[in-house]
């Protein structure tokens, strides 16, 4: 009876492959842009914009991350990454050239190909600008899309992120921060400053388009994104063309320790990890009651 | 590789579960609940379930260490006990035995606690011997003592099936005792009336049928009244009070007036205090259990009696399914009184200031024994400060966090001649020890436990010791041995036992045997009740009659005013015990901490401009510490409520240090605080980085 | 292949032969018919602590466990109904499979109901199901037991034992036998109205908090549930330096359990939490995945539920409380 199991093909790997720490910039408070590099390129499959990847730091454990962007052929992507807890606290003191994990990709990405043709407006608070920033460079590039608005919500000036970025996406897509706090500073850009959140500041995004959205991608709390997708579907935006990605904690990221799961009665052995994080409204819901 | 499974007790609390420990390889690697064990019946709490990460290896002691002025540097048990020895001596010669003391551990076992007292006695010649129970239950032993003659639970844990009104008082048993919460919850399910009085909306309150919010501190101020009530409309029990109890005319005048402002007092209107009279008063069988919010306050030991008073004046004692029943804390805080581990009593409450009891253990020790009564724990740190106390050996506690009175507890042992400490891992009392002894822990080892309802237990080893780890016992007879003494020279444990049930009466019918044989002995367990007793006191007490003895409200030391406008209480967390040192070594009741430790009412939040899970500084009188509040609605306005022993932010630092004048118990349930909320998105700075600050300064 | 069945005088010549190729779970004495053990062998195949990797400063290694064979010997239908769920549950992780596949599984037939046993209402006993076992004993007299091989690895570890055919009539005898069983069940119209009442989503909120609120979150259901498999991940260094990540199990009934590092919990609720668990174990949409519930009708959680909710209390409490509506 020999023991012959590596030789399975499907076996989930639960084991890092090692990358480096190449180097970061502060991107708002507590916040880092992080760039990594495969140790051997082409190790992990290329990721599809939404997809994340379980970063590990050897020692502290491992946690859930997006890619800002995938991999290029010397195997270096991005990240961004805020400082939370212990596993992120110990990668802000780790050095460039650290030995890190990586797996991955993971999830089910943003639905590319339903984006076509569409009048996009995204909405993302905090941290959820991450898993977008991928998506908003390809929808870029490609120009399937008719239009597209970034709805940005911070608490305040610093803590807003991927400044680069939205100054670089200034030129090509219309842009509103709506801060809670908007203090004295008036910036010289191009971006629509609005106060209070993303729902308060709606009205106002959408009377100053001059389109109406037919597809919306949320991120960020899952209060924010609640009330925003319940917003619109007053405004008579169909469930159908309403997506949001959806935070869990993860231990695992392929359906097997359970920690990601969704309460929602009906999806109560569904999990995060692999049949999101992107989900449609729709889905979410309850079915009809049978009686 | 086959799993050995070994029958063992949970090493958490007194309730003192039945527990098999699994080992492979001589690791452990996971524990199971027993189905037939009589009180846990296949059910474990949290803590239960997680105690195989508690003894894991990692962080464990294996090997004695002898402090340098380089550090801790690992020594030999040769090298270790010698220098114990040689110091010792020096110090009894210099200074006599009274300089010297042991405090044993409620945590260890019997045998481990018979030990350390019999060293003390026979081989060091002092009653400076004591243990750590001082802050859980002590005004429990001196209250019931007066008015029972013991300070046990009266009655068994089973008895919580077989009542028809469960009382709990001052007590949070789904967190605390877990099984016994679990229990009553099924009790009740199953039709029990259930009555729980606390400040806080605990788990139970919340299940209760009637739950009186009292204010803390106005114990004293409720049971009279319902006394009163009782005595006013005829509810008590004459036949009882007459032939078994003696003062009723002293405690009826006593409470004469007690009704007047009681509702203010209490904060609890009139027809509810006199439904609870009623209800308890007239079940068939009435059950009382209780816990820290009766002992912790400068009123401690007269709650206890109050308590008594109502359940004596009710003849609720003595039958089943009745009772006055204290949940003691640690697993071993009743074998550790029983076994003598307190100054003024050998085994057994057999009295040290009693010639008899002294020639007895003479005789059969056959070595001379002290006189004097000895230092408590509090005296030996008082003496120690004062320069009368020398050397101190301790085992299985961590009063540097535990003790209420930290700051004066690290100054004494930082003062002492001598410190030795036995410990399984590296805690912040160690750190002060001249010399650490490595012990092994409960699954290294045999012996017995005694649960709150006073049953002998068999705990079993499962492992080998961990590097040169020894029980407690083990190297407290190799101390003996090098200062010439074969007093503990024991073949192994159930010698040791043998010696205990020869010395002390309510142990005398008890053996290993026997013991695993029917789960348990609860004592007494004498030849006239061979198979043990599960309920106290049925047709007699031991002072003969029960005393009935008047108290009268006092009020909690510390009030609130307009500097500190808020009252703090403490707590437990039930996935916590003592100061966590086991217990945070699993993953996940490590993780189970909330974030916030101040819990707090939303309106008083509100007012104080206090978020859900923002960072706070609250202050008292004598320290400022830094958390994360916690808004709920279990606490009323006007109280907020932190759990005890985190280093992150320890309460000990807020509390009263003020004392029940009889047991020295600290006011613990009760001080004034501020709590003022800290800049929005900033984190609570933990107390070592705080310390340099003086109070007034933050505010 | 075929069932093939002879007759046996004792298990124990069954295991005394097994245990010349096999290590025997559990290592003591006969099997405990009619009565599943307390803990059930779970551990065994998902295993309770588990090594994953180390790293060892530039590498990540996949530690896979290689244990020895061993046979679980004298498993009720639940227990092994339960690792036919986790078979599929765990079919692409290499940890489990690599101890799944050094199992052989011995089942037992009930021929009376256990005290809080309920298998026939959730299709997992009392009889053992051939898919899910290698060999199956069942008790004909004092003297004399079945032993049926289910499949080629049963037939292969017999190997070396001399046997005789069973005969039809003893075949059969073993169906009326199990039938007349399934019979002495005790009423199970709690579990159906509860089922249905999940399901459907009828349960009120107000039922599931109060449920909650007497979850001690101990983890004692979830820890003797057959077929629970959520575990947590740490991280310890070992004595030569080396980092080593271990799994263990976990239970979604702590309240830290989904609690995120920025404290967002979406089932700080108690009542969330239990109502989920009850979710996953008889969900409709659970059953249509794995082709059954997610309960197997063992009871243990039952007994070892100190706050009183384990699967009849909570169905009793469901099905009182939905007549109560109607
Ligand atoms: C699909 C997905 C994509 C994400 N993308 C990003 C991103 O691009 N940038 C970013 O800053 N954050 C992202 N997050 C959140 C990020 O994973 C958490 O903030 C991070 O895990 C918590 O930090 P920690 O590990 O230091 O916390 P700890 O307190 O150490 O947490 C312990 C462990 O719990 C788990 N955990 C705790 N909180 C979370 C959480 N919120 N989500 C998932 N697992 C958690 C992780 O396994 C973590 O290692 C993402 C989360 C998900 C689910
Ligand atoms: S209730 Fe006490 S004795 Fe029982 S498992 Fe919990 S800690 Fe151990
Ligand atoms: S839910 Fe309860 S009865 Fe069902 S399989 Fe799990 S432990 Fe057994
Ligand atoms: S056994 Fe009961 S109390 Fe314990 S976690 Fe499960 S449901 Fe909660
Ligand atoms: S992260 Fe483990 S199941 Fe989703």
């Amino acid at each position: 009876m020999h023991n012959s199991i590596t030789n399975h093909q499907t076996f989930y790997n639960l084991t890092p492959t090692a990358m480096e720490l190449v180097d970061f910039i502060d991107d708002g408070e507590d916040a880092r842009h992080f760039r990594f590099r495969l140790i051997t390129p082409q190790s992990i499959n290329t990721p599809k914009p939404g997809q994340f990847f379980m970063l590990s730091v050897p020692g502290a454990g491992e946690a859930p991350f997006t890619f800002t962007a995938k991999p290029n052929n010397q195997g270096v992507f991005r990240a961004l990454i805020r400082k939370m807890g212990d596993v992120t606290t110990a990668l802000f003191q780790c050095q460039s050239g650290a030995i890190l994990g990586i797996r991955g990709p993971f999830g089910k990405g943003w639905p590319i190909a339903s984006l076509s043709d569409k009048k996009i407006i995204m909405v993302a608070g905090g941290c959820g600008l991450a898993p977008l920033t991928g998506l908003i460079d390809q929808l870029i590039a490609e120009r399937h899309h008719k239009h597209l608005a970034l709805v940005y919500g911070a608490r305040n000036r610093a803590l807003q992120m991927l400044n680069p970025e939205r100054l670089r996406w200034q030129r090509e897509i219309s842009l509103f921060d709506v801060l809670e706090d908007t203090g004295e500073t008036v910036t010289s850009s191009k971006n629509h400053v609005l106060e209070g959140t993303p729902l308060d500041a709606m009205d106002s995004v959408l009377r100053t388009l001059d389109w109406t959205p037919d597809m919306l991608l949320l991120c960020g709390p899952e209060v924010m994104m609640k009330a925003v997708a319940k917003n619109f579907l007053q405004r008579g935006l169909p469930a159908q063309s309403i997506w949001l990605s959806i935070e869990r904690r993860m231990h695992c990221a392929v359906g097997l320790c359970g920690h990601c799961y969704l309460s929602e009665h009906h999806l109560a052995h569904h999990y995060v990890c692999k049949d999101g994080p992107t989900y449609r409204w729709d889905y979410l819901q309850p079915p009809e009651k049978t009686e | 590789m086959a799993t050995k499974v070994t029958t063992t007790i949970c090493p958490f609390c007194g309730v003192g579960c039945g527990m098999n420990l699994l080992t492979e390889k001589n690791r452990l690697i996971s524990v199971e609940p027993q189905i037939d064990h009589p009180i846990s019946r296949g059910q474990l709490c949290a803590k239960g379930w997680s105690s195989a990460y508690g003894i894991d290896p990692k962080d464990r002691i294996t090997h004695p260490l002898i402090r340098t002025p380089q550090g801790f540097r690992q020594t030999s048990w040769n090298k270790a006990l010698e220098t114990v020895a040689a110091r010792l001596k020096q110090i009894m010669e210099e200074t006599g035995p009274q300089a010297i003391g042991i405090i044993s551990s409620a945590r260890a076992t019997n045998e481990d606690n018979y030990a350390a007292q019999k060293l003390a006695r026979a081989v060091l010649k002092t009653n400076n011997i004591d243990h750590c129970a001082r802050i859980c239950h002590s005004p429990t032993v001196a209250g019931l003592n007066q008015t029972l003659g013991s300070g046990a639970m009266t009655n068994s844990a089973e008895d919580i099936f077989e009542t028809d009104l469960v009382l709990v008082f001052g007590a949070d048993p789904t967190e605390n005792h877990s099984i016994l919460g679990g229990h009553i919850i099924r009790a009740h399910l199953e039709g029990t009336q259930l009555i729980v009085v606390d400040p806080r909306r605990t788990r139970l309150a919340k299940l209760a049928d009637t739950h009186l919010q009292l204010k803390p501190g106005s114990n004293i101020a409720l049971l009279n009244a319902i006394i009163k009530i009782i005595l006013d409309n005829r509810w008590q029990d004459k036949k009882f009070l007459d032939q078994r109890c003696e003062g009723l005319a002293q405690l009826t005048a006593s409470v004469a007036n007690a009704l007047e402002g009681v509702e203010k007092t209490t904060g609890i209107s009139l027809p509810k205090i006199e439904a609870v009279a009623k209800a308890y008063s007239q079940s068939k069988r009435a059950m009382i259990l209780y816990g820290m919010g009766v002992t912790q306050y400068v009123s401690g030991t007269n709650n206890v009696i109050a308590l008594s008073n109502l359940a004596l004046t009710c003849g609720q004692l003595g039958r089943k399914g009745t009772g006055i029943n204290p949940l003691r804390g640690q697993n071993n805080v009743q074998g550790a009184c029983d076994m003598g581990c307190l100054p003024n009593v050998y085994p057994g409450y057999q009295k040290v200031d009693n010639p008899e009891v002294r020639a007895k253990f003479s005789q059969h020790w056959k070595t001379e024994v002290p006189e004097h009564p000895g230092l408590t724990s509090m005296g030996m740190t008082k003496a120690t400060l004062a320069g009368e106390f020398r050397g101190l050996i301790l085992f299985g506690e961590n009063p540097v966090v535990t003790d209420p009175d930290q700051n004066l507890v690290k100054r004494a042992l930082g003062k002492l001649d001598l410190l030795v400490v036995a410990e399984l891992t590296m805690t912040d009392t160690a750190r002060m020890a001249d010399i650490i002894l490595p012990a092994a822990s409960f699954a290294e080892k045999t012996g017995t436990f005694t649960n709150c309802e006073r049953r002998v237990q068999h705990v079993q080893q499962a492992l080998p010791p961990l590097g040169e780890a020894r029980t407690d016992w083990q190297w407290l007879a190799a101390i003996a041995q090098q200062l010439e003494s074969d007093q503990l020279d024991w073949p192994d444990s159930e010698a040791v036992f043998r010696e205990i049930t020869e010395l002390t009466p309510i142990y005398s019918a008890m053996n290993y045997a026997k013991m695993d044989q029917l789960h348990g002995l609860q004592w007494p367990c004498s030849p006239e009740t061979p198979e043990g007793t599960a309920i106290l006191h049925k047709d007699t007490f031991p002072i003969g009659k029960a005393r009935l003895i008047p108290v009268h409200p006092i009020p909690i030391d510390e009030n609130i005013d307009s500097k500190y406008p808020l009252l703090l209480t403490t707590n437990r967390l039930h996935f916590h015990y003592g100061c966590g040192s086991m217990t945070r070594k699993s993953p996940l009741l490590e993780r189970e901490i909330p974030t916030g430790l101040l819990f707090i009412n939303p309106a008083d939040a509100n007012e104080l401009g206090v978020t859900h899970q923002s960072a706070v500084g609250v202050g008292s009188r004598r320290g400022y510490i830094e958390t994360r509040a916690m808004l709920t609605d279990d606490l009323p306005p006007g109280l907020v409520c932190m759990p005890y022993h985190f280093h992150e932010a320890p309460s000990n630092q807020l509390t009263n240090t003020a004392q029940d004048p009889l047991t020295k118990m600290p006011e613990l349930k009760a001080c004034a605080v501020f709590v003022q909320p800290l800049e929005p998105g900033s984190f609570p700075r933990p107390i070592d980085e705080i310390s340099g600050l003086s109070v007034e300064g933050v505010k | 292949m075929k069932i093939q069945s002879f007759y046996l005088n004792h298990p124990n010549t069954l295991r005394d032969h097994l245990a010349k190729s096999y290590r025997i779970e559990p290592p003591q004495a006969a099997p405990g018919q009619n009565t599943p053990p307390l803990v059930s062998p779970k551990g065994q195949l998902f295993a309770e602590h588990e090594n994953l990797f180390t790293f060892d400063g530039e590498c990540f290694r996949e530690t896979l466990p290689n244990p020895e064979p061993f046979a679980l010997f004298g498993v009720q239908s639940c227990d092994l109904t339960a690792i036919s769920y986790q078979d599929q549950f765990f079919a692409n992780d290499p940890y489990y499979q690599a101890r799944r596949q050094q199992a052989l599984l011995i089942g037992i037939d009930c021929l009376s109901p256990c005290q809080h046993g309920f298998c026939p209402s959730v299709n997992a006993g009392p009889g053992v199901k051939h898919e899910t076992a290698d060999l199956i004993l069942h008790q004909l007299s004092t003297t004399s037991w079945l032993l049926l091989a289910c499949n080629q690895k049963g037939l292969g570890a017999l190997e070396g034992l001399s046997l005789n055919p069973a005969n039809q009539p003893e075949l059969n005898d073993r169906d009326d036998r199990i039938a007349s069983c399934i019979e002495q069940f005790s009423d199970d119209s709690h579990l159906k109205q509860g089922i249905t009442a999940i399901n459907q989503n009828q349960v009120p909120e107000d039922l599931w908090q109060q449920l909650g609120l007497q979850c001690l979150s101990c983890s004692g259901c979830t820890s003797l549930c057959p077929t629970c498999s959520c575990y947590g991940t740490w991280e310890q260094q070992e004595s030569n330096g080396d980092i080593r990540r271990q799994r263990f199990w976990d239970s979604c009934l702590y309240e830290s359990f989904q609690r995120e590092a920025s404290q967002h919990n979406p089932t700080e609720k108690a009542g969330e939490r239990v109502k989920r668990f009850w979710t996953h174990k008889f969900g409709d949409n659970f059953a249509k995945e794995f082709g059954r519930y997610g309960c197997v009708g063992c009871g243990r959680c039952e007994v070892t539920c100190p706050g009183v909710i384990g699967v009849h209390s909570v169905m009793k409490r469901i099905s009182s409380d939905a007549q109560l509506d109607n």
